[in-house]
């Protein structure tokens, strides 16, 4: 007999993955020429490169033309109720905190009906990566003004335009503290890919505003064209993305430059709030008590 | 202007290096990423009622699937059985038209316009890609794919001054401006 340990074949080496593999059999139906398709693509292609399979990963999503997302890849997702991706994707992350969880939805989903739920979400610093596609139109609904309009638009329900300020993405989700924000437009979509990939790697929570033209019922100067004509990668001016106030600063540019790129990455990402609820978890079990005994501690002693 | 596009839509491609191999690998991939491109735009507008245009891009498909599979044959003489290299996620829209070519209700003549500009971003690709290259084979075949490719826009252009006379513009396609329903 021998005592050598039996010899157990190396497994095969797993495949890698390719932007097809995450690619589901539901066709998009959103306008041709929609800026989410672009969108699509460069998800497809990050999640290629991060190698993460497709049972690893979960899309949640709100209502509008891209909170359709969910359903065109090969991932488990959910395509829920308008503004509330956020609370549902933090559900699902800290109950099953091995998932990668993306979030994916509109400016109107985001910072209109589900406007409160982004601050929670950055305070927590959940490791979820956010992608909103900024149209500036609830394009969905065939074109009313969304939060993100600019003054003066004139759109079905502001015929005299708009009489209010836009929200500014960028500058909310920096001043709430959110450790990744970026920028990205489908005009670039190799630089789109490498964004959307950097958000998926950082630890904690990421936002990219993808500024998604809406073929239909956005202005001119907002489709890809104009984009790739306007557009200015920060790499290319030397912004130094640890800079949080020069981010801030660049920030304000919103709806009158086109920034892409990294706009701020915290250099010494603090502990995430999943990894804070599972220190929690291992502390409190070592200090477990038996059931009737529970209520001890609020016993004098 | 053109030229610096195309440069920028591959990634982590030393073209100086590339192999025959490697090179004919990128062509397929070419072709594979126009061909489905193509598809999906046949699909976009099968989805969106412009049946006709949808068939041109579904007859576009089919050219570039020829094109894809006289490569591959290509490379299954010179290097049997060899595993290709992944190319497909290097490259970004080197031949296929870009999402934004296609609308719903465009004409046939709009079609073929967004055919020529994938046919001349290749040809952008190839003239900026051959001086690049070290491998004596490598630029032939490159010579050959760029020529190609001036053979296609002029057969592109040649079916669009055909279609001069017909309507085409998009604005012509809408009846009335989109409203709320």
């Amino acid at each position: 007999m021998s005592l050598e340990a039996p010899v157990v074949p190396a497994p095969p080496a797993r495949p890698a993955l390719q932007a097809k593999d995450y690619k589901s059999e539901l066709k998009p139906i959103w306008c041709p020429g929609c800026g989410d398709y672009g969108v699509l693509q460069s998800l497809y292609r990050a999640l290629a490169a991060l190698g993460r399979e497709p049972h690893e990963i979960a899309f949640i999503s709100g209502i509008g033309c891209s909170s359709r997302i969910p359903g065109y890849t090969t991932a488990y997702g959910f395509n829920s109720v308008h503004g509330r991706a956020l609370p549902i994707a933090q559900g699902v992350k800290l109950a099953n905190p091995d998932l990668l969880v993306i979030v994916a939805g509109g400016d109107g989903d985001g910072f209109s009906i589900g406007g409160g739920h982004v601050a929670h979400a950055i305070r927590r610093n959940i490791d979820l990566t956010y992608l909103v596609m900024d149209n500036q139109v609830y394009g969905l609904t065939k074109g009313q003004l969304s939060p993100t309009s600019p003054r003066g638009l004139t759109t079905v329900t502001s015929p005299f335009g708009s009489l209010e300020e836009p929200i500014n993405p960028l500058l909310y989700v920096l001043a709430y503290g959110a450790g990744f924000v970026a920028q990205a437009t489908p005009a670039d979509m190799p630089g789109m890919t490498s964004l959307i990939e950097e958000a998926l790697r950082y630890p904690g929570f990421s936002f990219v505003n993808i500024q998604s033209p809406c073929v239909t019922f956005g202005e001119e100067d907002q489709q890809l064209r104009a984009h790739k004509a306007r557009m200015k990668p920060l790499a290319g001016l030397g912004h130094d993305p640890g800079n949080q106030l020069r981010a801030l600063d660049l920030a304000r540019a919103y709806g009158t430059e086109l920034y892409t790129g990294v706009f701020y990455r915290n250099p010494s990402p603090p502990p995430t709030y999943d990894a804070l609820v599972r220190t929690r978890q291992s502390e409190l079990a070592r200090e477990r008590r038996p059931r009737e005994r529970v209520l001890d501690r609020f016993l004098k002693p | 202007m053109r030229r610096e596009e195309n440069v920028a839509a591959t990634q982590g491609i030393e073209f100086a290096r590339l192999s025959l191999r490697e090179a004919l690998d990128l062509a397929i991939a070419i072709e594979e990423e126009a061909r489905d491109r193509y598809r999906e735009f046949a699909e976009q507008l099968t989805a969106h009622h412009t049946a006709e245009a949808a068939r041109f891009f579904e007859h576009m498909a089919r050219i570039e699937e020829i094109h894809r599979s006289q490569l591959a044959e290509r490379r299954e003489a010179l290097f049997p059985g060899e595993r290709p290299q992944p190319m497909r996620e290097r490259i970004f829209d080197v031949e296929a038209p870009e999402y934004d070519a296609a609308r719903a209700f465009m004409s046939v003549r709009e079609a073929l316009e967004a055919a020529l500009s994938g046919e001349e971003k290749a040809y952008a690709f190839f003239v900026r890609a051959i001086p690049l290259l070290e491998s004596t084979e490598v630029r032939k075949l490159f010579g050959e794919l760029r020529d190609e490719e001036v053979e296609h826009q002029d057969l592109v252009r040649a079916e669009i001054a055909r279609l001069a006379g017909e309507p085409g513009g998009r604005d012509e396609a809408y009846s009335d401006d989109p409203v709320a329903q």
